[in-house]
């Protein structure tokens, strides 16, 4: 179980990846945006700039005195001529008292002979502001779009969802043995219309086969008992009729034995069929201590093995007498079973549970099977393997615990009422 | 004794036919229910082995007419139906007890004695047999009228014995008897022979001698 991937909604898988999404749409259109702006607020610098400088230039050619303004432009006569460069630079201005960035033009002109460096710049730092607060509105205008999106697609899900939902939980609660079918909700979704219809389908199969698998080992062990009363009756009188050698007698004799554990098994196949069917109704108050006290003097007779029993409060149960023999006939026979033989069974009834230890040497090789039908954990054994099975199927007649452990060499089966 | 055998399945009822006749018993038998009524409506039994579900009706019918007439006979349900509630509405309708199939006619046997036993129909509460004598009501045993200590399932067995006397059980048939269900859960019969032992050795001398070993593995009940 632990090595199975953790299961997600399906709610929570639609809106993670619809988070996911929005997210990283929200991320590249943010980047895309503030490129934008930048380069539209940068070639709006640049065009201010180039503009600026045609008038420096356009006054100097004229022969106008021109009067530098640093940082803002700077004219100086030099002795060669350069090509012209734009870059940004960061200039110390004194009237914020701080370092501010500056987009700066500077060009080499030739005018009336003579040579001249000019040099433009522009604040960079307001366009910079404008910027981030067009991103961040940007961004902020997105997360709200994308939010009040989000909780209104999960609400709508819900909604979408509901008869996938509400079949799925009716699902949950079918169980076969209750014999009802199962009610199903339609939507005008047709998949959801479908999925029921395939649900039905497959849910009306598998509940007519299990019909049709209890009803066939109810006639089948119905159908063996009178061959086997037959067969039974001939062996007595083939024995009683004549001299018999005493090597055919031995062979009747294994012939009943085998026979015996034929009746033995329909016995028990009838009485499983009987709990799935719930045909035990006759619940009456009955004293949990005496009906085990009256199983072991039968059972003290039958085996060397010592059985203790500590009774420490008397329960009463309010159940079918037959059903609690048969549990606890099952579980001390299992529990002499297998024994080992300087071994020893012990019993403990207390107000709210009943548990059965038997020494062993070890632990059970799979727990999980024990209640199985037909499962023997030891093959050599001369046990059908219902016996447990049917103790299960008591417990959860009547609601019941039952769990098996193995602790200090002893296996050990719980009940709690 | 005269017992009637109302069974459909044809080899059954000549199989309970065949064993119950050697003690001198007259056994009739019936197929169907028509043919179970009219027998009955005829003749007087002390027996009736009853099968609940006649081929053409249902044995429960056979009790109501039979408790409308108020007639004084011992019925013996057989089914092959081992439900509770059969078993409750047949002992409602006055029958005497109830046997699933399918059984050990050893045992059908005994539970007939046993019915007869209980005096409702003129039977005696004794068991005897030479020396030995049972107290069924008391659940006591004697040898030459005095009494001996015997547990639950050597009284069992006594009993057993004596009304299944000179007829050969085997440790199968003793072990279904005395632990029903839980007789399956020994690999082996052992036990049988510790309990016969034990039994023998409280009846002393020569009531032990009856109970005889029969073809090495088997027992008899019988005089010599």
């Amino acid at each position: 179980m632990s090595k199975t991937k953790k299961k997600i909604q399906l709610l929570q898988v639609a809106s993670k990846s619809y988070l996911l999404i929005s997210a990283l749409l929200m991320i590249l259109s943010s980047v895309g945006l503030y490129f934008y702006t930048k380069y539209l607020l940068q070639d709006e610098i640049e065009e201010e700039l180039y503009s600026t400088h045609y008038r420096i230039e356009h006054r100097l050619s004229e022969n106008k005195i021109f009067y530098n303004l640093p940082p803002v432009s700077e004219v100086e006569e030099v002795g060669e001529l350069r090509p012209e460069s734009l870059k940004d630079t960061i200039i110390y201005d004194p009237s914020q008292d701080e370092m501010e960035e500056f987009r700066e033009l500077t060009s080499y002109k030739e005018i009336n002979a003579k040579n001249y460096r000019i040099t433009v710049r522009m604040l960079v730092v307001e366009s910079k502001d404008i910027l981030l607060a067009i991103v961040f509105s940007y961004i902020i205008i997105l997360l709200l779009i994308f939010l009040t999106q989000f909780y209104f697609s999960k609400a709508r899900d819900k909604i979408l969802w509901a008869p996938f939902f509400t079949n799925l939980k009716r699902m949950k609660g079918f169980s076969l043995q209750s014999g009802y079918p199962i009610e199903l909700v339609d939507s005008n979704i047709l998949e959801f219309s479908e999925l029921r219809q395939e649900i039905k389908g497959l849910m009306d199969k598998v509940t007519s086969d299990y019909q049709n698998l209890k009803q066939f080992t109810e006639d089948v062990s119905h159908e063996l008992q009178t061959p086997l009363a037959i067969m039974q009756a001939k062996i007595e009188n083939i024995i009683n009729d004549q001299e018999l050698d005493f090597a055919l007698f031995q062979a009747l004799s294994s012939f009943q034995n085998d026979m015996q554990r034929l009746v033995q098994l329909n016995k028990k196949l009838v009485l499983l069929t009987k709990l799935e069917n719930k045909q035990f109704i006759n619940a009456q108050e009955l004293n949990f201590n005496e009906l085990v006290n009256d199983t072991l003097l039968n059972f003290k007779e039958l085996t060397p093995i010592p059985i203790e029993l500590e009774e420490k409060k008397t329960v009463l149960l309010k159940a079918d007498t037959h059903l609690i023999q048969v549990l606890c006939n099952n579980l001390i026979s299992n529990a002499i079973k297998y024994c080992i033989p300087e071994g020893s069974v012990s019993i403990l009834i207390t107000e709210k549970s009943f548990s059965i230890s038997n020494s062993g040497k070890t632990a059970a090789l799979h727990p999980e099977k024990l209640f199985n039908r037909f499962y023997k954990e030891d093959k050599s054994m001369q046990s059908n393997g219902l016996g447990l099975a049917i103790v299960k199927k008591i417990t959860d007649y009547y609601n019941y615990d039952i769990h098996y452990t193995f602790e200090d060499e002893k296996h050990i089966f719980k009940i709690e009422f | 004794m005269k017992i009637l055998i109302a069974e459909d399945e044809n080899d059954l009822q000549q199989a309970i036919k065949e064993y119950l006749s050697k003690e001198a018993n007259i056994c009739e038998t019936a197929s169907d229910f028509e043919e179970a009524a009219y027998k009955l409506s005829l003749y007087e039994y002390d027996i009736i082995i009853l099968d609940i579900n006649l081929v053409t009706g249902s044995g429960l019918d056979i009790l109501k007419l039979l408790k409308k007439e108020k007639r004084k006979v011992g019925v013996i349900i057989i089914s092959a139906n081992n439900s509770l509630e059969d078993k409750l509405k047949g002992l409602d309708l006055g029958a005497d007890d109830y046997i699933t199939k399918p059984f050990h006619l050893a045992e059908l046997n005994s539970r007939i004695k046993a019915v007869l036993r209980r005096g409702k129909y003129g039977g005696d509460n004794n068991l005897i047999f030479n020396e030995i004598k049972i107290e069924t009501e008391a659940r006591m045993a004697y040898v030459n009228e005095k009494p001996i200590d015997l547990t639950r399932k050597e009284y069992d067995l006594l009993v057993f014995f004596i009304t299944n006397q000179g007829r050969v059980l085997s440790k199968e048939i003793i072990a279904e008897h005395l632990w029903g269900d839980s007789s399956d859960m020994l690999d082996n019969f052992d036990f049988i022979y510790v309990h016969i032992n034990n039994l023998r050795k409280k009846l002393k001398g020569e009531a032990a001698k009856y109970i005889k070993t029969a073809y090495g593995s088997g027992y008899k009940f019988m005089e010599d």
